[in-house]
């Protein structure tokens, strides 16, 4: 059978967010021998491209694309297991943290979301993370990108000494470091040698897929 | 309900710019229409970098105290600049805020002992804000415990079960009433506040959902929240919510609000 219909059809239902729908779809196709790899690239993760479009665009709404990212991480555990090991980091690495000092974690947390919607594989770090176990999980996670989250005034520092960290490692050159939070503007970003700076959950998107192509 | 008047805040766009502009007339009015407006304490938040937030919270105290009699909730994110503010300060007011996050009651509480200062805790540690009820009682209760041993009463403390997103975690207000169930149940006088706006982060129609929560807190009990008392539709909320719960004798109060033009004008 030709997958072209069956690939669309489940990157419209992971749009919708409809997982046993996904999943069905999913079984089917392997049924009828479409390649595993097919399924992840122009279904499931095309499905997610689109939507992150659509929310970039103001469109949909954080809670859809959650939903629809539900739909693709259930439907990847459908094929997980007949991917190449190295297909299934998805579209890129990334860590994300709060930096040292700072306890916030909506709009962190809303970043990372977003970021797996679009189908990035990242590791959360959580809050409130000290520059050295920082430059610990570059090492062992080697990351394409690391985001670095701070909403104070008093801890936007704590990206900078970041950055100074790794360089002391000697990792700096191995990942992209972008940087967030309300009180960071271009100049600090620009002043402290991070790779980029966005201001919403939607231009983030944007700029790690840019990095990554870089990259 | 117990308003803490939340506009005086450097991360508000508006009161940013009145800051940077030294613009004294239009932060004193909002001190007044505050106090007019039904706030019990008028929070300030310089915002700003950290370089000058001591001088712009020395400020913003001055030009608040010159202009109303209202108490005022020191809000910084250092609790040594809100500890080093409190002499300033006329009468006792509102430290906004402590947690379990290390340096901050350690700091605040020996501070306030013995004095008639209240304080907002926050339920989240090092770890971040917790989801679940449960963890979030556990922080309140450690916070609690450690007010008790410098003295500081359930009178004194406001807890903030740090309400988390409906966008990310459709659970998030049950898990805020839960944490205030399981805290009034070990300690019947303990007092709750929130502010409102994070519930409803990167939802559209904000206005509804910052709303609803607030009548469903009240409705649960909680005693005060952050909020902008001038907004019409926070006005309302609170009037109605009272006047249904059968607080407000013939709706007497309801009726004035409305009259005043606090509301559904």
């Amino acid at each position: 059978m030709s997958s072209g219909p069956l690939l669309e059809q489940i990157s419209l239902k992971v749009q919708s967010g409809y997982v046993k729908e996904v999943v069905e779809l999913i079984r089917l196709g392997l049924d009828h021998g479409v390649d595993p790899q097919n399924i992840l690239d122009d279904g499931l993760l095309r499905g997610l491209d689109e939507l992150s479009v659509r929310f970039r665009n103001s469109e949909i709404f954080i809670a859809e694309l959650l939903q629809a990212s539900k739909a693709l991480k259930v439907g990847l555990d459908v094929i997980r297991d007949r991917l190449s090991a190295n297909s299934v980091s998805l579209h890129g690495k990334m860590i994300i943290t709060t930096v040292e000092g700072d306890l916030h974690d909506i709009g962190k947390t809303l970043i990372k979301l977003t970021l797996e919607c679009s189908g990035i594989e990242i590791k959360d770090l959580g809050v409130d993370t000290t520059p050295a176990k920082i430059v610990e999980s570059v090492r062992i996670y080697n990351p394409d990108i690391l985001a670095l989250s701070a909403l104070l005034t008093t801890t936007m520092e704590n990206q900078r000494k970041t950055i100074e960290a790794l360089k002391a490692a000697g990792l700096r050159d191995g990942v992209k470091v972008i940087v967030g939070g309300a009180p960071i503007t271009e100049r600090f970003c620009r002043e402290i040698g991070a790779d980029g700076y966005a201001t919403c959950a939607s231009d983030v998107v944007d700029l790690v897929k840019t990095l990554l192509t870089e990259k | 309900m117990i308003i803490i008047g939340e506009k005086i805040n450097g991360f508000i766009k508006k009161t940013m710019e009145a800051i940077e502009a030294k613009d004294e007339a239009y932060l004193k009015e909002l001190a007044q229409k505050q106090t007019d407006c039904g706030a019990a304490y008028i929070d300030i938040c310089a915002g700003t970098m950290p370089d000058v937030e001591r001088q712009t919270m020395e400020w913003l105290i001055g030009l608040v105290q010159d202009t109303v009699d209202t108490p005022i909730s020191l809000d910084s994110s250092d609790p040594q600049v809100i500890v080093d503010m409190m002499p300033l300060v006329k009468r006792p007011g509102l430290i906004n805020s402590v947690s379990k996050e290390a340096g901050k009651t350690e700091t605040v509480f020996p501070a306030i002992k013995g004095t008639d200062w209240k304080v907002v805790a926050l339920t989240c540690d090092s770890e971040g804000i917790p989801d679940a009820a449960a963890d979030k009682y556990k922080i309140g209760k450690q916070i609690i415990e450690e007010a008790a041993e410098y003295g500081i009463g359930l009178d004194r403390i406001f807890i903030d079960p740090c309400v988390t997103t409906l966008g990310t975690r459709q659970d998030c207000l049950v898990e805020f009433i839960g944490a205030m169930k399981l805290l009034r149940a070990d300690y019947p006088d303990v007092q709750f506040t929130s502010g409102l706006s994070n519930i409803s982060f990167g939802m559209p129609f904000r206005k509804a959902i910052n709303m609803q929560f607030l009548s469903l807190a009240m409705y649960e009990g909680m005693d005060s929240a952050i909020i902008d008392p001038i907004s019409p539709d926070m006005q309302a909320v609170m009037h109605a919510v009272d006047a249904l719960m059968g607080k407000d004798e013939y709706c007497m109060n309801y009726l004035s609000a409305f009259r005043e033009g606090k509301f559904g004008k």
